[in-house]
């Protein structure tokens, strides 16, 4: 596929300077430097190729600017990283939006944060920052934002067209879990134009990542996505270990899957409790909390807390599991088998449930590469695409499992592989106690002031809610330059307005409530 | 001035009615009404302490309402941001005198590991908009910390204690 793709960009595209790369090393295999004249082709190219964009963000080397485009391949791993140079005075880059229609989101963040300029972007405004600021926050010199340039989207402005109203959907309310805000356009009870507004709960967790050395950044992941910290806390440490070469012992690999799966069964019961209470039922929520409850329980004894977790550490884990833990976990997986039983008899075959989902919040297989969604939104659309699979970390290579799909990519196929997702959860869980080998927990010789050599690295995690990559650019010091984090829920939220037009608004909210977003992992 | 029989600044009733007010206070106090306003990750705990193991209503304070207006506790529980503050400081005006607010968690008491010099984006520490009169450490609390802290409330409100404080063994 590397190869291919090589060779197709040499013949189609002249001139243009592509690398093979140590993909091991970097993350990535190919690597592409493209100019200002160029991108747009470059581009073009691969969403021809069935090409999904992973990622697009901007790091400020003080002399110029640098975006960076990721692409990878649903059907087979192929990273590529795409480069442009941009001057540090007024940079102005061409949109991709027209092409890529998650690069709105992206570029309008790149806006605000480093002040880059797209041309032909159609509304270049605002949604992350408060009214109040006056500089780019990301950028490493301080550099005001010029006052006709803050066309902020914070103050709810009413449409004056007769027939039409619209209402404001958060910040505070129920069904937006935590502080999301949409603006809906409404013609009665249809939504004409849904715009969500994102910012509210901002705690600048990639500034933070740069003003700390790479072991104090350790709590923070977990306070991105907190229903599923292990995920996240994974995602950093794995990518800081292999930009290190840590070699990490079977043991605390195998501890990593198992926390993991029970990290990720928590979450899911979290959603299993949240998505029938937004379509009313509230009787789902306290089962749900009841099973999560034995989780935290198990994974408290070991890491010391209940939500936040803050357990791996560089080249091992804060310390090893006992006997006590894994009898916890064997007999938590026996129960579970029973409650999904339960579940399926409560919610599932629940005949208000089948007719509130099925067939609504269709979203069409085709469309997911130009919003490059992951995770169970994609798989409920019928595309086989895991990271556990695809890139294999921790143990997962040596756990056999399977990957469930959809058909339809309505909200009950999406329902329905989370579902099975706890239920191979289980599995994994079973198989890995199962295989746990004795050993050491943590790497020998891992230094307290980590510095990593010179050079970048994208490492991607499937967290609960899809591929968590982290961008990581090292300068040799033991404080990261730059630390992108590309998290799931900002891009299958990109799709809600798109499925949210033209329907009910109840059935909008089922959407809404089926993504399974968590906010502060979408502003981080 | 006053609004709804309560002073607006210090939210002390305009007419004291002796020992009717102390039956209302104890009534208040055993019937909190919190509002529905989850932050951040705090707010899986406050879920969490109304869910079965820990059991709010045991206070008589598990009527979660969405509506400010039907609400008499505002739990902020999570990080407020620069942009978040203007919403909040709407929800508490609301809100019906009397009212209370409880701070939970460490973001919402001084903004907490969020903190650092050069921070551009939160609010440190919620009392620098609201008037809190619990605050609950933590990040995040425990469940059975909100539970203290409501108790805690109870005893502001009504100026005794429901339980007696347990015995410290250790």
């Amino acid at each position: 596929m590397v190869k291919a793709i090589f060779e197709d960009i040499r013949k189609k595209l002249n001139n243009i300077d592509v690398k093979e790369i140590a993909y091991a090393e970097r993350g990535y295999h190919l690597a592409i430097e493209a100019n200002l004249t160029d991108i747009v082709a470059i581009v073009e190219f691969f969403n021809s190729k069935g090409f999904y964009l992973a990622d697009l963000c901007c790091v400020d080397y003080v002399e110029y600017l640098e975006l960076v485009y990721f692409f990878n391949n649903h059907q087979k791993l192929c990273r590529v990283k795409t480069t442009l140079k941009l001057t540090p005075e007024k940079p102005v880059a061409p949109t991709i939006s027209h092409i890529y229609t998650m690069a709105h989101w992206y570029e309008r963040e790149i806006h605000e944060f480093f002040g880059v300029y797209f041309d032909g972007h159609p509304n270049l405004t605002y949604f992350f920052l408060h009214d109040g600021i006056d500089h780019y926050p990301l950028r490493k010199q301080q550099i005001p934002v010029p006052p006709e340039d803050k066309k902020l989207l914070n103050s709810f402005k009413p449409e004056e067209e007769e027939d039409y109203f619209s209402i404001n959907l958060g910040p505070q309310h129920p069904s937006t879990h935590g502080v999301l805000r949409v603006v809906l356009r409404m013609d009665g009870e249809y939504v004409l134009s849904a715009e969500p507004v994102m910012g509210y709960l901002h705690r600048m967790h990639e500034k933070m990542a740069e003003n700390r050395p790479y072991l104090q950044f350790l709590p923070n992941p977990a306070r991105m996505d907190y229903p599923a910290a292990l995920l996240f806390n994974l995602a950093h440490v794995t990518t800081i270990e292999k930009l290190c070469s840590i070699e990490v012992p079977p043991r605390a690999q195998y501890i990593r899957t198992i926390t993991c799966e029970l990290n990720r069964i928590a979450s899911h019961l979290l959603y299993l409790g949240s998505f029938p209470a937004d379509l009313g039922g509230l009787t789902p929520f306290l089962y749900a909390f009841d099973d999560r409850e034995q989780i935290l329980d198990i994974l408290e004894r070991i890491t010391g807390s209940r939500l936040t977790y803050c357990y791996f550490r560089f080249g091992g884990l804060y310390n090893d599991i006992d006997d006590t833990f894994i009898d916890g976990t064997k007999q938590f997986i026996k129960r579970m088998r029973e409650r999904l039983g339960m579940y399926e008899k409560l919610i599932t075959k629940n005949v208000i449930f089948i007719n509130r989902v099925t067939g609504t919040g269709i979203l069409k297989q085709s469309e997911i590469p130009l919003y490059g969604c992951s995770g169970p939104v994609i798989r409920g659309s019928g595309i086989p695409f895991d990271m556990r699979k695809v890139e294999p970390y921790a143990a997962y290579a040596d756990i056999d499992f399977e990957i469930p799909t959809g058909h339809t990519g309505d909200n009950m196929d999406r329902y329905m592989v989370r579902m099975r997702e706890m239920e191979i959860s289980l599995g994994i869980i079973e198989e890995a106690v199962k295989k746990l080998p004795s050993g050491p927990y943590n790497a020998e010789k891992v230094p307290k002031k980590l510095k990593p050599p010179k050079g970048d690295i994208y490492h991607v995690v499937e967290s609960t809610r899809g591929e968590t990559g982290v961008y990581v650019v090292s300068d040799e010091s033991d404080i990261p330059y730059r630390m992108r984090w590309r998290v799931p829920s900002f891009s299958n939220l990109m799709t809600f307005p798109a499925l949210a037009k033209g329907t009910l608004l109840a059935d909008a909210i089922a959407t809404l409530g089926n993504y399974d977003i968590v906010v502060p992992e979408i502003d981080r | 001035m006053g609004k709804g029989g309560f002073h607006l600044e210090t939210q002390d009733p305009i007419i004291r009615l002796a020992i009717a007010d102390k039956f209302l206070n104890l009534a208040r106090a055993n019937s909190l009404w919190p509002m529905t306003f989850g932050l951040a990750c705090c707010a899986l705990e406050m879920m969490a302490a109304s869910m079965a193991r820990f059991d709010i209503a045991r206070f008589g304070a598990e009527v979660f309402r969405p509506s400010p207006r039907q609400a008499d506790l505002m739990i902020v529980a999570g990080t407020v941001t620069k942009k978040m503050a203007p919403t909040l400081i709407t929800l508490y005006e609301q809100m019906p005198s009397p009212k209370w607010v409880l701070a939970f968690g460490s973001c919402a008491i001084s903004g907490g590991p969020f903190v650092f010099e050069g921070q551009y984006n939160i609010l440190e520490g919620v009392d620098k908009i609201v008037p809190v009169d619990v605050y609950i450490p933590g990040c995040p609390p425990r469940p059975e910390g909100l539970l203290e802290g409501l108790m805690k409330l109870e005893e502001k409100i009504t100026g005794t204690r429901r339980f007696p404080t347990p015995e410290q063994k250790w």
